[in-house]
């Protein structure tokens, strides 16, 4: 009877809180939207990444030519239009107002056949990532190597179809674009694809997103301490676990709403606004334990803060910074893969972590029960030490545990 | 119905016990008055009773029952109407005192009998849908009264019901626990006001540094024959002459046209009026014993000011 007075009081108060609605709802809809848009642009394999890049081709062979036609052919990399002179592009590039420059030398085509070949010139704004960078230059060092096997060998070529009857059969250069097949193990109806952006980046930010309703959480319960409800309610009997249980199971369901709409915005919201679809797997079991398993960690995590705290702007200021921790250090914000070893380490920790691979697991994996139990298992875990940790303070407060 | 012995408390981290040794009987179906100093320990004596906090040293007794065994029996008898707005401003009226009574786990067909009692004792009938963010101050303090009456307590803790609203609210609050205690609930009041607890009162405890400086009925307090306080104004200066014969009572101070005593007994101030006569001088002015609890309280407690 407590317990049930107690749930329908906190969604009748949430009911009449627009601001809390706002808060818990909109707006990680908004930051699943915004997020899912904004990283599409930039990892997506429909619009490509996009490269900007002056080209000043100085030398009329040719392989020159052959270079600029193979670079231009590539559909990521926009060559960038102009009549500025080279040193001017140089200068556009050093204020980043595009990323590359490459300038072919006068001589280029000749030398190539020679033993001191002429070098292109690549050259990089200092905004451009690292990652960029690498991408950048492999493309052009890849483009290069052709050109260079065309040209540079074909002399060798007219002189082996000489020597030998193999003939042009035996050294087809075109050949090396049938030495890879590349394929993503990812599956969508029975068929390999590439996974969209949207399909990686939704699980990452709906885990950020779940953790933040300690924020509304913890602001109501030092609320209700400050106006001396929680020592009313005490004094009615209520103990540590009623206090607790009352406000866990209706923010467990509120946490599984907001579960719930951010799903629906990267299957029907993003789609809107031009984005990839968000498909949800084929374990709709183990979609549903994990997104258990990561409200009640979150929500129990929320009281947690609730307890430690003394006033509503400790509660945000806290949540925030510990969020923004866990998040970088559970690979939300940068990829566990590009973390140094003692980083990666660490992320195992995180509680974010677990909620991701589980996730990921159900979105981009084939999998079931089994493969997401353990980090349903550590979440789970988590969510009852900080329960418990959260029912200790609150006993030393007064309350009876 | 109350007996504390030796209660002693600190809270952890602290130097030094917020109450020290304190013994007190509070006996059922009074109207207790607990005054004290901001910080003199009162918040954390009711805090005690109503088990908000542990019990660590000495002995206490409700009804019979002892503190902490009997927790639960003793919550269940009593509530607690704290300083603060203690209810959800969002609810109705109405809302507050269904999810208060839910809480208190009240029999669904008691219920209803309990609201509509509540709501008569803090007059609050035409208000139930309103939502309590809205209440004016006079309204939301007899809110959180009537919160305390759902359980139909035979002890209930009221502390500072009465802060910042209007004379009207507050005599209502005052007539509302009267009449609480007239059915016999015994009543512990904290308050600073001490025209309310000499109206509302039979009982008075003072409590000052964690100590209990005095306790008893009004009358016990303020006819304290040691403690009794003359001032006389005359109409006239005395002479020197005059002044010498006054001065004949110990005690007696002179300064102009009054004459002063902090400690008179009825012998001296039957010996001052004979020697006035004799002497002719007539007086203007007369204030004899403790103008009021106030003055008690200060005398008490001092009047240095308090964190």
């Amino acid at each position: 009877m407590p317990l049930f007075a107690l749930v329908t009081k906190e969604w009748k108060l949430l009911l009449r809180d627009w601001h809390a609605l706002l808060l818990l709802f909109a707006m990680p809809a908004v930051f699943i939207l915004v997020m899912s848009l904004a990283l599409q642009n930039k990892f997506a394999e429909q619009q490509g990444v996009n490269i900007h890049y002056y080209l000043v081709n100085k030398d009329g062979s040719p392989a020159s030519e052959a270079l600029v036609k193979r670079l231009s052919a590539m559909k990521d990399l926009k060559i960038l239009s102009s009549s500025a002179s080279a040193p001017e592009l140089i200068d556009k590039v050093r204020d980043d107002r595009a990323q590359f420059m490459v300038s072919i030398p006068s001589g280029f085509g000749k030398a190539m056949q020679s033993t001191d070949p002429l070098p292109v010139q690549m050259l990089a704004g200092p905004g451009v990532e690292p990652a960029m960078y690498m991408l950048f230059e492999a493309a052009l060092r890849e483009a290069l190597v052709r050109v260079y096997l065309q040209h540079a060998l074909a002399p060798l070529k007219t002189q082996m179809s000489a020597i030998t009857s193999v003939g042009d059969a035996g050294l087809n250069l075109d050949a090396t674009d049938k030495l890879l097949h590349a394929q993503s193990l990812y599956q969508v109806d029975g068929r390999n694809r590439r996974p969209s952006s949207v399909q990686q980046n939704v699980p990452a930010w709906l885990v950020f997103a779940m953790f933040f309703i300690a924020i509304p959480l913890s602001t109501t319960w030092v609320q209700e301490r400050q106006q001396g409800t929680y020592a009313r309610l005490r004094s009615m009997g209520l103990s540590a676990k009623d206090l607790l249980l009352g406000k866990l199971l209706p923010y467990l369901g509120i946490n599984l709403l907001q579960v719930a709409l951010m799903l629906v915005v990267g299957i029907l919201v993003v789609p809107w606004f031009g984005g990839q679809r968000l498909t949800l797997g084929h374990a709709p079991l183990a979609l549903t334990l994990m997104a258990l398993a990561l409200s009640f960690a979150s929500v129990a995590y929320a009281l947690l803060i609730a307890n430690l705290v003394s006033t509503g702007e400790q509660a945000t200021i806290f949540t925030g910074v510990a969020n923004l921790l866990m998040a970088a250090v559970g690979g939300i914000m940068v990829p566990r893969f590009l973390m140094p070893p003692v980083m990666q380490a660490l992320s195992r920790f995180s509680p974010m972590a677990w909620g991701l691979d589980g996730f990921l697991d159900v979105f981009l994996r084939p999998g079931g029960l089994a493969a997401v139990a353990p980090e349903a298992l550590r979440l789970f875990g988590f969510g009852l030490a900080c329960l418990a940790l959260a029912g200790l303070r609150l006993a030393k407060q007064g309350g009876k545990a | 119905m109350i007996q504390i012995e030796g209660l002693s408390f600190r809270y952890p981290g602290a130097k030094r016990d917020v109450i020290r040794e304190l013994s007190l009987r509070i006996r059922q179906g009074s109207l207790f008055g607990l005054l004290g100093p901001n910080g003199s320990g009162k918040t954390t004596l009711i805090s005690i009773l109503t088990g908000l906090l542990p019990l660590l040293s000495g002995k206490i007794r409700i009804d019979g029952k002892a503190l902490p065994g009997h927790l639960q029996e003793i919550q269940a008898g009593s509530a607690l109407v704290p300083q603060e707005y203690a209810f959800y401003p969002r609810l109705s009226v109405m809302e507050n005192l269904l999810f208060f009574g839910g809480v208190l786990a009240i029999p669904a067909h008691e219920l209803r009998g309990r609201l509509t009692e509540a709501l008569a004792v803090a007059g609050l009938e035409s208000f139930e849908s309103v939502r309590a963010e809205h209440l004016s101050g006079g309204l939301k303090r007899r809110l959180n009264l009537a919160i305390g009456l759902l359980n139909r307590p035979q002890l209930l803790f009221l502390d500072e019901p009465t802060v910042g609203i209007d004379p009207q609210s507050r005599h209502f609050i005052l007539d509302a626990v009267k009449r609480i205690n007239a059915r016999g609930t015994t009543v512990v009041y904290t308050t600073h006001y001490m025209e309310e607890a000499e109206m509302l009162c039979d009982e008075i405890g003072v409590l000052d540094d964690g100590r209990l400086l005095a306790c008893g009925t009004q009358e016990q307090l303020l006819n304290n024959t040691q403690s009794r306080e003359l001032t006389v104004t005359l109409t006239a200066a005395p002479t020197a002459q005059q002044s010498g014969i006054l001065s004949t009572i110990p005690g007696l101070e002179i300064i102009s046209r009054e004459l002063r005593m902090a400690h008179c007994t009825e012998t001296d101030l039957k010996r001052l009026m004979k020697l006035l006569a004799a002497e002719g001088l007539d007086i203007c002015r007369l204030k004899y014993g403790y103008r009021n609890l106030e003055e008690l309280f200060l005398q008490m407690t001092g009047r240095q000011l308090r964190n």
